[in-house]
Protein backbone atom coordinates (compact mmCIF):
# COMPACT_ATOMS: atom_id res chain seq x y z
CA UNK A 1 0.00 0.00 0.00
CA UNK A 2 2.63 2.25 0.97
CA UNK A 3 4.65 1.42 -1.83
CA UNK A 4 1.48 1.95 -4.39
CA UNK A 5 1.68 5.48 -2.99
CA UNK A 6 4.82 6.32 -3.18
CA UNK A 7 5.25 5.10 -6.89
CA UNK A 8 1.80 7.34 -7.98
CA UNK A 9 3.43 10.43 -5.91
CA UNK A 10 6.62 9.74 -7.64
CA UNK A 11 4.82 9.25 -11.33
CA UNK A 12 2.52 12.62 -10.41
CA UNK A 13 5.54 14.55 -9.09
CA UNK A 14 7.47 13.41 -12.09
CA UNK A 15 5.04 14.77 -14.93
CA UNK A 16 3.87 17.37 -13.14
CA UNK A 17 7.55 18.81 -12.61
CA UNK A 18 8.17 17.77 -16.44
CA UNK A 19 5.02 19.69 -17.57
CA UNK A 20 5.49 22.81 -15.10
CA UNK A 21 8.74 23.08 -14.65
CA UNK A 22 10.30 22.41 -17.63
CA UNK A 23 8.05 22.22 -21.03
CA UNK A 24 5.75 25.49 -19.55
CA UNK A 25 8.91 27.81 -19.39
CA UNK A 26 10.86 26.40 -22.11
CA UNK A 27 8.30 26.67 -24.59
CA UNK A 28 7.52 30.31 -24.58
CA UNK A 29 11.58 30.46 -25.33
CA UNK A 30 11.12 27.99 -27.67
CA UNK A 31 8.32 29.68 -29.81
CA UNK A 32 10.09 33.08 -29.77
CA UNK A 33 13.66 31.16 -30.54
CA UNK A 34 11.80 28.70 -33.30
CA UNK A 35 9.70 31.74 -35.03
CA UNK A 36 13.17 33.69 -35.10
CA UNK A 37 15.49 30.78 -36.72
CA UNK A 38 12.38 30.06 -39.21
CA UNK A 39 12.25 33.94 -40.22
CA UNK A 40 16.19 34.13 -40.49
CA UNK A 41 15.90 35.81 -37.42
CA UNK A 42 17.63 35.87 -34.43
CA UNK A 43 15.24 36.50 -31.72
CA UNK A 44 15.63 37.29 -27.85
CA UNK A 45 18.88 37.19 -26.74
CA UNK A 46 19.35 40.37 -24.62
CA UNK A 47 18.36 39.26 -21.17
CA UNK A 48 21.66 38.29 -19.33
CA UNK A 49 22.67 37.53 -16.11
CA UNK A 50 26.59 39.02 -15.69
CA UNK A 51 27.26 38.97 -19.07
CA UNK A 52 25.74 35.10 -19.90
CA UNK A 53 22.73 34.83 -21.82
CA UNK A 54 21.92 31.21 -22.01
CA UNK A 55 20.48 31.81 -25.86
CA UNK A 56 17.78 33.67 -24.49
CA UNK A 57 16.64 31.32 -21.64
CA UNK A 58 16.36 33.65 -19.55
CA UNK A 59 13.79 36.03 -20.97
CA UNK A 60 11.39 33.62 -19.53
CA UNK A 61 12.94 34.06 -16.45
CA UNK A 62 12.31 37.52 -16.83
CA UNK A 63 8.63 37.12 -18.21
CA UNK A 64 7.83 35.10 -14.88
CA UNK A 65 9.32 37.55 -12.47
CA UNK A 66 7.82 40.45 -14.21
CA UNK A 67 4.07 39.09 -14.61
CA UNK A 68 4.19 37.41 -10.89
CA UNK A 69 5.01 40.93 -9.89
CA UNK A 70 2.56 42.44 -11.93
CA UNK A 71 -1.17 43.69 -10.39
CA UNK A 72 -3.38 41.65 -10.53
CA UNK A 73 -6.16 43.28 -12.03
CA UNK A 74 -9.39 43.04 -12.41
CA UNK A 75 -11.82 45.45 -14.14
CA UNK A 76 -14.85 47.17 -12.65
CA UNK A 77 -17.93 45.61 -13.07
CA UNK A 78 -16.44 42.22 -13.65
CA UNK A 79 -18.10 39.57 -11.93
CA UNK A 80 -14.96 39.15 -9.87
CA UNK A 81 -15.54 35.17 -8.50
CA UNK A 82 -15.54 34.32 -11.90
CA UNK A 83 -12.73 36.29 -13.47
CA UNK A 84 -10.57 34.54 -10.89
CA UNK A 85 -12.00 31.34 -11.33
CA UNK A 86 -11.64 30.99 -15.25
CA UNK A 87 -7.96 30.65 -15.30
CA UNK A 88 -8.09 27.98 -13.34
CA UNK A 89 -10.66 26.19 -15.30
CA UNK A 90 -8.32 26.68 -17.97
CA UNK A 91 -5.08 25.30 -16.69
CA UNK A 92 -6.68 22.53 -14.54
CA UNK A 93 -7.37 20.72 -17.44
CA UNK A 94 -4.90 21.08 -19.10
CA UNK A 95 -2.16 20.02 -16.21
CA UNK A 96 -4.83 16.92 -15.56
CA UNK A 97 -5.17 15.45 -18.82
CA UNK A 98 -1.70 14.29 -18.75
CA UNK A 99 -2.84 12.03 -16.27
CA UNK A 100 -4.06 8.99 -18.47
CA UNK A 101 -1.40 9.09 -21.05
CA UNK A 102 1.43 6.54 -20.62
CA UNK A 103 4.86 7.39 -21.14
CA UNK A 104 6.58 4.09 -20.79
CA UNK A 105 5.04 0.40 -20.60
CA UNK A 106 5.38 -2.33 -17.86
CA UNK A 107 8.55 -3.01 -15.80
CA UNK A 108 9.63 -5.12 -13.35
CA UNK A 109 12.07 -3.70 -10.79
CA UNK A 110 12.77 -5.02 -7.73
CA UNK A 111 9.70 -7.86 -7.43
CA UNK A 112 7.32 -5.04 -8.30
CA UNK A 113 5.75 -4.14 -11.72
CA UNK A 114 6.05 -0.70 -12.24
CA UNK A 115 3.72 0.77 -14.64
CA UNK A 116 3.95 4.01 -16.09
CA UNK A 117 1.00 6.03 -15.80
CA UNK A 118 -0.60 8.04 -13.39
CA UNK A 119 -4.30 6.34 -13.82
CA UNK A 120 -4.28 3.72 -16.01
CA UNK A 121 -8.55 4.25 -16.81
CA UNK A 122 -10.31 1.81 -18.78
CA UNK A 123 -12.32 4.51 -20.50
CA UNK A 124 -8.67 6.18 -21.24
CA UNK A 125 -9.11 8.54 -24.18
CA UNK A 126 -12.81 9.67 -23.17
CA UNK A 127 -10.99 10.85 -19.99
CA UNK A 128 -8.93 13.39 -22.31
CA UNK A 129 -11.97 14.73 -24.46
CA UNK A 130 -14.12 15.60 -21.00
CA UNK A 131 -11.17 17.61 -19.78
CA UNK A 132 -10.92 19.43 -23.01
CA UNK A 133 -14.53 19.95 -22.67
CA UNK A 134 -14.33 21.13 -19.53
CA UNK A 135 -11.11 23.67 -20.55
CA UNK A 136 -13.87 25.27 -23.00
CA UNK A 137 -15.31 26.40 -19.75
CA UNK A 138 -12.35 28.56 -18.40
CA UNK A 139 -12.36 30.39 -22.38
CA UNK A 140 -15.91 31.18 -22.01
CA UNK A 141 -16.25 32.35 -18.26
CA UNK A 142 -12.55 33.96 -18.76
CA UNK A 143 -14.59 35.87 -22.08
CA UNK A 144 -17.91 36.80 -20.20
CA UNK A 145 -16.98 37.49 -16.83
CA UNK A 146 -14.83 40.23 -18.21
CA UNK A 147 -17.26 42.64 -18.83
CA UNK A 148 -15.52 43.55 -21.89
CA UNK A 149 -16.64 43.64 -25.29
CA UNK A 150 -13.67 42.59 -26.60
CA UNK A 151 -13.25 39.22 -24.23
CA UNK A 152 -17.07 38.66 -24.31
CA UNK A 153 -16.87 38.48 -28.44
CA UNK A 154 -13.75 35.75 -27.69
CA UNK A 155 -15.69 33.81 -25.49
CA UNK A 156 -18.20 33.06 -27.60
CA UNK A 157 -15.96 32.58 -30.51
CA UNK A 158 -14.53 30.14 -28.53
CA UNK A 159 -17.73 28.17 -27.34
CA UNK A 160 -18.81 28.01 -31.04
CA UNK A 161 -15.03 26.69 -32.05
CA UNK A 162 -14.26 24.33 -29.76
CA UNK A 163 -17.19 22.90 -29.05
CA UNK A 164 -17.73 22.32 -33.27
CA UNK A 165 -14.40 20.80 -33.31
CA UNK A 166 -14.74 18.58 -30.18
CA UNK A 167 -17.41 16.83 -32.68
CA UNK A 168 -14.97 16.17 -35.24
CA UNK A 169 -12.42 14.98 -33.10
CA UNK A 170 -14.50 12.45 -30.92
CA UNK A 171 -15.11 11.06 -34.49
CA UNK A 172 -11.70 11.12 -35.90
CA UNK A 173 -10.67 8.89 -33.17
CA UNK A 174 -13.19 6.25 -33.15
CA UNK A 175 -11.96 4.83 -36.25
CA UNK A 176 -8.61 4.16 -34.45
CA UNK A 177 -10.62 3.03 -31.30
CA UNK A 178 -12.29 0.25 -33.35
CA UNK A 179 -9.30 -1.14 -35.15
CA UNK A 180 -7.43 -1.30 -31.62
CA UNK A 181 -11.19 -2.21 -30.28
CA UNK A 182 -10.22 -0.76 -26.38
CA UNK A 183 -10.10 2.89 -24.79
CA UNK A 184 -7.20 2.58 -22.76
CA UNK A 185 -4.11 4.09 -23.65
CA UNK A 186 -1.43 1.76 -22.31
CA UNK A 187 -2.96 -1.07 -24.25
CA UNK A 188 -3.13 1.40 -27.42
CA UNK A 189 0.60 1.96 -26.56
CA UNK A 190 1.15 -1.52 -26.23
CA UNK A 191 -0.33 -2.82 -29.59
CA UNK A 192 1.87 -0.18 -30.95
CA UNK A 193 5.21 -2.20 -30.18
CA UNK A 194 4.47 -3.99 -33.74
CA UNK A 195 5.77 -0.89 -36.09
CA UNK A 196 3.47 -1.75 -38.85
CA UNK A 197 0.38 -1.43 -36.44
CA UNK A 198 1.22 2.52 -35.65
CA UNK A 199 -1.91 4.32 -35.61
CA UNK A 200 0.00 6.45 -38.50
CA UNK A 201 -0.66 3.94 -40.69
CA UNK A 202 -3.82 2.17 -39.62
CA UNK A 203 -5.53 5.67 -39.67
CA UNK A 204 -3.81 8.45 -41.88
CA UNK A 205 -6.62 10.11 -42.08
CA UNK A 206 -8.10 9.75 -38.44
CA UNK A 207 -4.45 11.47 -37.65
CA UNK A 208 -5.05 14.62 -40.12
CA UNK A 209 -8.37 15.04 -38.75
CA UNK A 210 -7.36 14.48 -34.92
CA UNK A 211 -4.63 16.71 -35.03
CA UNK A 212 -6.32 19.97 -36.64
CA UNK A 213 -9.08 19.40 -34.78
CA UNK A 214 -6.54 19.55 -31.62
CA UNK A 215 -5.12 22.58 -32.39
CA UNK A 216 -8.30 24.28 -32.89
CA UNK A 217 -9.20 22.95 -29.34
CA UNK A 218 -5.85 24.66 -28.18
CA UNK A 219 -7.12 27.92 -30.19
CA UNK A 220 -3.64 28.41 -31.76
CA UNK A 221 -3.08 29.84 -35.09
CA UNK A 222 -4.23 28.74 -37.82
CA UNK A 223 -7.42 28.88 -35.64
CA UNK A 224 -6.73 31.83 -33.18
CA UNK A 225 -10.35 33.11 -33.61
CA UNK A 226 -11.20 33.29 -29.88
CA UNK A 227 -7.74 35.03 -29.04
CA UNK A 228 -7.83 37.09 -32.65
CA UNK A 229 -4.79 39.52 -32.32
CA UNK A 230 -5.93 41.66 -34.82
CA UNK A 231 -9.52 42.00 -34.50
CA UNK A 232 -10.49 41.63 -30.27
CA UNK A 233 -6.65 42.80 -29.12
CA UNK A 234 -6.27 39.33 -26.98
CA UNK A 235 -9.36 38.00 -27.15
CA UNK A 236 -10.84 36.06 -24.16
CA UNK A 237 -8.03 37.30 -22.07
CA UNK A 238 -7.88 40.63 -22.68
CA UNK A 239 -9.05 41.69 -19.31
CA UNK A 240 -6.22 39.37 -17.73
CA UNK A 241 -3.02 40.32 -16.14
CA UNK A 242 -0.24 39.19 -14.23
CA UNK A 243 -0.59 35.80 -12.89
CA UNK A 244 -3.40 35.15 -14.40
CA UNK A 245 -2.45 35.82 -17.43
CA UNK A 246 0.44 33.73 -17.38
CA UNK A 247 -2.14 30.88 -16.35
CA UNK A 248 -3.74 31.19 -19.87
CA UNK A 249 -0.39 30.92 -21.55
CA UNK A 250 0.79 28.58 -19.39
CA UNK A 251 -2.69 26.36 -20.52
CA UNK A 252 -2.22 26.55 -23.61
CA UNK A 253 1.39 25.45 -23.38
CA UNK A 254 0.08 22.45 -21.69
CA UNK A 255 -2.56 21.46 -24.13
CA UNK A 256 0.39 21.79 -26.22
CA UNK A 257 2.15 19.21 -25.06
CA UNK A 258 -0.81 17.23 -24.29
CA UNK A 259 -2.14 17.07 -27.68
CA UNK A 260 1.30 15.52 -28.82
CA UNK A 261 1.82 13.12 -25.72
CA UNK A 262 -1.84 12.10 -27.27
CA UNK A 263 -1.02 11.95 -30.62
CA UNK A 264 2.05 10.13 -29.67
CA UNK A 265 0.56 7.82 -28.05
CA UNK A 266 -2.48 6.79 -30.58
CA UNK A 267 -0.52 7.48 -34.03
CA UNK A 268 3.19 6.98 -33.31
CA UNK A 269 3.81 4.39 -31.32
CA UNK A 270 3.69 5.37 -27.89
CA UNK A 271 7.07 4.95 -26.44
CA UNK A 272 8.34 2.52 -28.87
CA UNK A 273 11.25 2.53 -30.91
CA UNK A 274 10.50 1.44 -34.27
CA UNK A 275 11.16 -2.47 -34.90
CA UNK A 276 12.44 -2.71 -31.62
CA UNK A 277 10.34 -4.38 -29.29
CA UNK A 278 10.14 -4.17 -25.24
CA UNK A 279 11.91 -7.78 -24.89
CA UNK A 280 14.78 -6.60 -27.18
CA UNK A 281 15.60 -3.69 -25.39
CA UNK A 282 15.46 -5.67 -22.13
CA UNK A 283 17.76 -8.26 -24.28
CA UNK A 284 20.20 -5.72 -25.36
CA UNK A 285 20.24 -4.56 -21.39
CA UNK A 286 20.50 -7.87 -20.08
CA UNK A 287 24.83 -7.14 -18.73
CA UNK A 288 23.23 -4.90 -16.58
CA UNK A 289 21.27 -7.75 -14.38
CA UNK A 290 17.57 -7.53 -14.37
CA UNK A 291 17.09 -4.96 -12.48
CA UNK A 292 19.20 -2.59 -14.21
CA UNK A 293 17.66 -3.81 -17.50
CA UNK A 294 14.25 -2.94 -16.63
CA UNK A 295 15.45 0.31 -15.60
CA UNK A 296 17.58 1.23 -18.69
CA UNK A 297 14.64 0.29 -20.48
CA UNK A 298 12.05 2.17 -18.76
CA UNK A 299 14.87 5.46 -18.98
CA UNK A 300 15.02 5.23 -22.81
CA UNK A 301 11.23 4.72 -23.13
CA UNK A 302 10.64 7.44 -21.70
CA UNK A 303 13.15 9.37 -23.47
CA UNK A 304 11.78 8.13 -26.81
CA UNK A 305 8.58 9.17 -25.45
CA UNK A 306 9.10 12.60 -24.47
CA UNK A 307 11.75 13.08 -28.18
CA UNK A 308 8.47 12.31 -29.94
CA UNK A 309 6.14 14.60 -28.29
CA UNK A 310 9.11 17.31 -28.47
CA UNK A 311 8.85 16.53 -31.98
CA UNK A 312 5.33 17.26 -32.37
CA UNK A 313 5.17 20.62 -29.91
CA UNK A 314 7.96 21.22 -32.58
CA UNK A 315 5.34 20.25 -35.20
CA UNK A 316 2.78 22.43 -34.19
CA UNK A 317 5.01 25.55 -33.58
CA UNK A 318 6.17 25.19 -36.81
CA UNK A 319 2.73 25.15 -37.98
CA UNK A 320 1.88 28.13 -35.95
CA UNK A 321 4.06 30.36 -37.84
CA UNK A 322 3.72 28.82 -41.15
CA UNK A 323 0.15 29.15 -42.01
CA UNK A 324 -2.08 32.29 -41.93
CA UNK A 325 -5.21 32.56 -39.83
CA UNK A 326 -8.54 31.31 -40.54
CA UNK A 327 -11.44 33.96 -40.60
CA UNK A 328 -14.44 32.55 -38.18
CA UNK A 329 -16.25 31.69 -41.02
CA UNK A 330 -13.79 29.55 -42.71
CA UNK A 331 -12.62 28.03 -39.28
CA UNK A 332 -17.04 26.89 -38.97
CA UNK A 333 -16.75 26.10 -42.53
CA UNK A 334 -13.75 23.64 -42.37
CA UNK A 335 -15.01 21.78 -39.35
CA UNK A 336 -18.99 21.07 -40.22
CA UNK A 337 -18.34 21.00 -43.95
CA UNK A 338 -15.01 19.35 -44.16
CA UNK A 339 -14.01 17.52 -41.23
CA UNK A 340 -17.08 16.26 -40.30
CA UNK A 341 -18.50 14.56 -43.38
CA UNK A 342 -14.58 13.59 -43.25
CA UNK A 343 -14.51 11.94 -40.28
CA UNK A 344 -17.65 10.20 -41.16
CA UNK A 345 -16.26 8.57 -44.44
CA UNK A 346 -13.28 7.39 -42.33
CA UNK A 347 -15.50 6.00 -39.64
CA UNK A 348 -17.91 4.07 -42.02
CA UNK A 349 -14.61 2.70 -44.06
CA UNK A 350 -12.98 1.72 -41.05
CA UNK A 351 -16.04 0.01 -39.88
CA UNK A 352 -16.54 -1.93 -42.85
CA UNK A 353 -12.70 -3.23 -42.75
CA UNK A 354 -13.29 -4.09 -39.58
CA UNK A 355 -15.98 -6.14 -40.68
CA UNK A 356 -14.65 -7.54 -43.48
CA UNK A 357 -11.42 -8.49 -41.69
CA UNK B 1 22.51 61.51 -68.81
CA UNK B 2 24.63 64.49 -68.12
CA UNK B 3 23.94 66.15 -64.70
CA UNK B 4 23.42 69.60 -64.21
CA UNK B 5 26.45 70.02 -62.43
CA UNK B 6 28.76 67.44 -65.34
CA UNK B 7 29.15 64.58 -62.72
CA UNK B 8 28.70 61.39 -63.91
CA UNK B 9 26.17 59.15 -61.95
CA UNK B 10 28.47 57.21 -59.38
CA UNK B 11 26.78 54.01 -58.55
CA UNK B 12 26.69 53.80 -54.54
CA UNK B 13 28.57 51.25 -53.39
CA UNK B 14 26.64 51.12 -49.47
CA UNK B 15 23.79 48.53 -49.28
CA UNK B 16 21.15 47.78 -47.12
CA UNK B 17 19.23 45.00 -46.39
CA UNK B 18 18.95 41.97 -48.80
CA UNK B 19 20.86 42.50 -52.37
CA UNK B 20 18.18 41.87 -55.05
CA UNK B 21 20.52 39.19 -56.05
CA UNK B 22 19.69 36.84 -53.21
CA UNK B 23 16.20 37.60 -52.54
CA UNK B 24 15.26 36.58 -56.27
CA UNK B 25 11.38 37.97 -56.18
CA UNK B 26 9.36 35.48 -57.55
CA UNK B 27 6.35 36.06 -59.80
CA UNK B 28 3.21 36.44 -57.71
CA UNK B 29 0.79 33.81 -58.71
CA UNK B 30 -2.60 35.20 -58.47
CA UNK B 31 -5.25 31.91 -59.70
CA UNK B 32 -8.74 32.00 -57.93
CA UNK B 33 -9.34 28.99 -59.20
CA UNK B 34 -7.35 26.21 -57.51
CA UNK B 35 -6.71 23.17 -58.75
CA UNK B 36 -8.38 19.76 -56.79
CA UNK B 37 -4.72 19.37 -55.24
CA UNK B 38 -4.89 22.64 -53.64
CA UNK B 39 -8.47 22.43 -52.57
CA UNK B 40 -7.38 19.67 -50.67
CA UNK B 41 -5.40 21.82 -48.24
CA UNK B 42 -3.00 19.06 -46.64
CA UNK B 43 -0.80 18.80 -49.35
CA UNK B 44 -0.09 22.55 -49.89
CA UNK B 45 -0.16 23.08 -46.22
CA UNK B 46 2.92 20.16 -46.36
CA UNK B 47 4.32 22.25 -48.57
CA UNK B 48 4.38 25.43 -47.16
CA UNK B 49 5.61 23.84 -43.65
CA UNK B 50 8.83 22.45 -45.67
CA UNK B 51 9.51 25.61 -46.81
CA UNK B 52 9.83 26.98 -43.49
CA UNK B 53 11.04 24.08 -41.91
CA UNK B 54 13.81 23.88 -44.86
CA UNK B 55 14.77 27.27 -43.35
CA UNK B 56 14.87 26.66 -39.82
CA UNK B 57 16.91 23.73 -40.14
CA UNK B 58 19.49 25.62 -42.19
CA UNK B 59 19.31 28.07 -39.75
CA UNK B 60 20.00 25.76 -36.90
CA UNK B 61 22.68 24.79 -39.01
CA UNK B 62 24.44 28.06 -39.80
CA UNK B 63 24.11 28.72 -35.77
CA UNK B 64 25.59 25.81 -34.69
CA UNK B 65 28.53 25.33 -37.25
CA UNK B 66 28.30 29.09 -38.11
CA UNK B 67 30.07 28.97 -41.65
CA UNK B 68 33.45 30.47 -42.32
CA UNK B 69 34.08 33.62 -44.07
CA UNK B 70 30.20 33.30 -45.76
CA UNK B 71 28.11 36.03 -44.75
CA UNK B 72 25.12 34.49 -42.55
CA UNK B 73 22.00 33.95 -43.78
CA UNK B 74 20.14 35.83 -40.67
CA UNK B 75 19.75 39.66 -41.26
CA UNK B 76 19.26 40.80 -38.43
CA UNK B 77 21.53 43.50 -36.74
CA UNK B 78 22.98 43.64 -33.48
CA UNK B 79 22.19 47.27 -32.99
CA UNK B 80 24.28 49.16 -31.04
CA UNK B 81 27.06 47.09 -31.43
CA UNK B 82 26.74 46.43 -35.58
CA UNK B 83 25.54 49.87 -38.00
CA UNK B 84 24.35 49.72 -41.15
CA UNK B 85 26.16 52.02 -43.66
CA UNK B 86 23.34 53.55 -44.87
CA UNK B 87 22.83 54.46 -48.53
CA UNK B 88 22.82 58.03 -49.90
CA UNK B 89 19.13 58.48 -50.29
CA UNK B 90 18.22 58.00 -46.47
CA UNK B 91 17.26 61.36 -45.13
CA UNK B 92 18.91 61.29 -41.55
CA UNK B 93 18.76 64.55 -39.82
CA UNK B 94 19.64 68.01 -41.88
CA UNK B 95 23.32 69.02 -41.33
CA UNK B 96 25.22 72.67 -42.51
CA UNK B 97 28.21 71.51 -45.06
CA UNK B 98 31.32 73.30 -43.83
CA UNK B 99 33.99 74.94 -46.66
CA UNK B 100 37.46 74.16 -46.36
CA UNK B 101 38.39 77.10 -43.96
CA UNK B 102 35.66 75.24 -41.80
CA UNK B 103 33.24 77.83 -41.93
CA UNK B 104 29.31 77.43 -43.13
CA UNK B 105 28.87 77.56 -46.60
CA UNK B 106 25.42 79.05 -45.81
CA UNK B 107 24.93 82.66 -46.77
CA UNK B 108 22.16 82.86 -44.98
CA UNK B 109 19.56 83.95 -47.44
CA UNK B 110 17.13 82.24 -45.52
CA UNK B 111 15.07 80.57 -48.25
CA UNK B 112 15.13 77.17 -45.81
CA UNK B 113 13.84 78.68 -42.79
CA UNK B 114 10.74 80.22 -44.95
CA UNK B 115 10.71 76.64 -46.83
CA UNK B 116 10.90 75.01 -43.43
CA UNK B 117 6.95 73.14 -43.48
CA UNK B 118 7.86 72.63 -39.56
CA UNK B 119 9.15 75.88 -38.82
CA UNK B 120 12.46 73.93 -37.49
CA UNK B 121 14.88 76.87 -38.56
CA UNK B 122 15.52 79.96 -37.55
CA UNK B 123 18.90 82.04 -38.84
CA UNK B 124 20.20 85.56 -37.39
CA UNK B 125 21.81 86.47 -40.47
CA UNK B 126 24.68 89.12 -40.50
CA UNK B 127 27.58 90.51 -42.90
CA UNK B 128 30.89 89.64 -42.79
CA UNK B 129 31.65 92.34 -44.99
CA UNK B 130 29.26 94.66 -47.17
CA UNK B 131 27.28 92.20 -49.22
CA UNK B 132 28.75 89.15 -47.76
CA UNK B 133 25.96 87.84 -45.61
CA UNK B 134 26.57 84.72 -42.98
CA UNK B 135 24.17 83.35 -40.26
CA UNK B 136 25.48 84.21 -37.20
CA UNK B 137 23.48 81.86 -35.35
CA UNK B 138 21.83 78.85 -37.26
CA UNK B 139 19.10 76.84 -35.14
CA UNK B 140 17.45 73.88 -36.21
CA UNK B 141 14.72 72.47 -33.57
CA UNK B 142 14.71 68.87 -34.34
CA UNK B 143 12.34 68.26 -32.20
CA UNK B 144 10.12 69.58 -35.02
CA UNK B 145 11.78 69.22 -37.93
CA UNK B 146 10.12 65.98 -40.13
CA UNK B 147 13.15 65.02 -41.91
CA UNK B 148 10.72 65.79 -45.78
CA UNK B 149 14.56 67.24 -46.68
CA UNK B 150 12.98 70.73 -48.65
CA UNK B 151 15.89 72.93 -46.98
CA UNK B 152 18.04 70.41 -49.07
CA UNK B 153 16.00 71.12 -51.74
CA UNK B 154 15.90 74.65 -51.96
CA UNK B 155 19.45 75.71 -50.60
CA UNK B 156 21.29 77.33 -53.36
CA UNK B 157 24.41 76.66 -52.04
CA UNK B 158 24.35 73.39 -51.55
CA UNK B 159 24.83 74.56 -47.67
CA UNK B 160 22.40 72.64 -45.78
CA UNK B 161 21.79 68.68 -46.64
CA UNK B 162 20.50 65.48 -44.97
CA UNK B 163 23.03 63.65 -43.31
CA UNK B 164 23.31 59.81 -42.70
CA UNK B 165 23.13 60.25 -38.83
CA UNK B 166 20.45 59.08 -36.94
CA UNK B 167 21.23 58.53 -33.57
CA UNK B 168 21.15 61.04 -30.61
CA UNK B 169 17.99 61.83 -31.53
CA UNK B 170 15.62 60.21 -28.40
CA UNK B 171 15.93 62.77 -25.27
CA UNK B 172 14.69 63.19 -21.90
CA UNK B 173 14.53 67.08 -22.78
CA UNK B 174 13.25 68.67 -25.84
CA UNK B 175 15.67 71.58 -25.51
CA UNK B 176 18.95 69.25 -25.89
CA UNK B 177 17.05 68.72 -29.17
CA UNK B 178 17.51 71.62 -30.43
CA UNK B 179 20.81 71.88 -32.40
CA UNK B 180 23.23 75.07 -33.06
CA UNK B 181 25.18 76.08 -35.73
CA UNK B 182 28.57 74.51 -34.66
CA UNK B 183 27.00 71.43 -33.76
CA UNK B 184 25.32 71.06 -37.12
CA UNK B 185 28.94 71.70 -39.13
CA UNK B 186 30.37 68.85 -40.57
CA UNK B 187 33.52 69.17 -42.99
CA UNK B 188 32.24 68.68 -46.48
CA UNK B 189 33.93 65.13 -47.06
CA UNK B 190 31.23 63.64 -44.31
CA UNK B 191 28.69 63.74 -46.51
CA UNK B 192 30.10 63.81 -49.95
CA UNK B 193 27.70 60.41 -51.10
CA UNK B 194 25.10 62.70 -50.05
CA UNK B 195 25.90 66.04 -52.33
CA UNK B 196 26.78 63.35 -55.42
CA UNK B 197 22.91 61.76 -55.20
CA UNK B 198 21.31 64.92 -54.70
CA UNK B 199 22.94 66.54 -57.48
CA UNK B 200 21.97 63.67 -59.62
CA UNK B 201 18.35 63.25 -58.86
CA UNK B 202 17.65 67.41 -58.52
CA UNK B 203 19.23 68.00 -61.51
CA UNK B 204 16.11 65.87 -63.06
CA UNK B 205 13.81 68.59 -62.48
CA UNK B 206 16.57 71.10 -64.06
CA UNK B 207 16.25 73.42 -61.02
S1 LIG C 1 14.13 68.59 -43.27
FE1 LIG C 1 12.20 69.65 -43.58
S2 LIG C 1 11.44 69.97 -41.52
FE2 LIG C 1 13.57 69.43 -41.29
S3 LIG C 1 14.62 71.38 -41.23
FE3 LIG C 1 14.62 70.71 -43.35
S4 LIG C 1 12.81 71.69 -44.23
FE4 LIG C 1 12.56 71.79 -42.01
S1 LIG D 1 18.91 77.93 -47.95
FE1 LIG D 1 21.04 77.31 -47.69
S2 LIG D 1 22.18 79.21 -47.92
FE2 LIG D 1 20.06 79.77 -47.59
S3 LIG D 1 19.92 80.06 -45.40
FE3 LIG D 1 19.33 77.97 -45.79
S4 LIG D 1 21.22 76.83 -45.55
FE4 LIG D 1 21.80 78.97 -45.74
Amino acid sequence: MAADLIESVAKILFIFGVNVGVFAPILGWVERKQSAVMQDRIGANRADILGFTAIGLFHSLADAIKLLTKEDFVPDNASKFFHTLAPFISLVPAIAAFAIVPFGGRYELFGREIHLVIADLDVGILYVFALAGLATYGTVLAGWSSRSNWSLLGGLRASAQMLSYEVAMGLSIIGLIMVYGTLKLTEIGAIQENFFRWGIFLQPVGFIIFMTCAIAENKRIPFDIPEAESELVAGYFTEYSGMKFIMFWMAEFLEMVTISAVVTTLFFGAWHIPFVTDAMLLSWFAPAGPNGAAALAMLVNIAVFFAKVSFFIWLQMTIRWTLPRFRYDQVMRMCWKMLLPLSLINLSITGLVVLLR
Amino acid sequence: MKTMTGLEHSASSVQVGIPAAILKPKKVRRRLDMTLWEKLYVAEIVRGLVVTSKHFFINMIGFIFPPAGKKRKVFTVYYPEEKLTLPPAYRGRPVLVADAAGEAKCVACGLCEKMCPAHAISIVAAEKAPGERYPERYTLDLGRCVYCGYCEEVCPKEAIVMSDEYQGLAQRDRSRLVFEKEQLLRPEGKVKARLTYVRRIYSKWNY
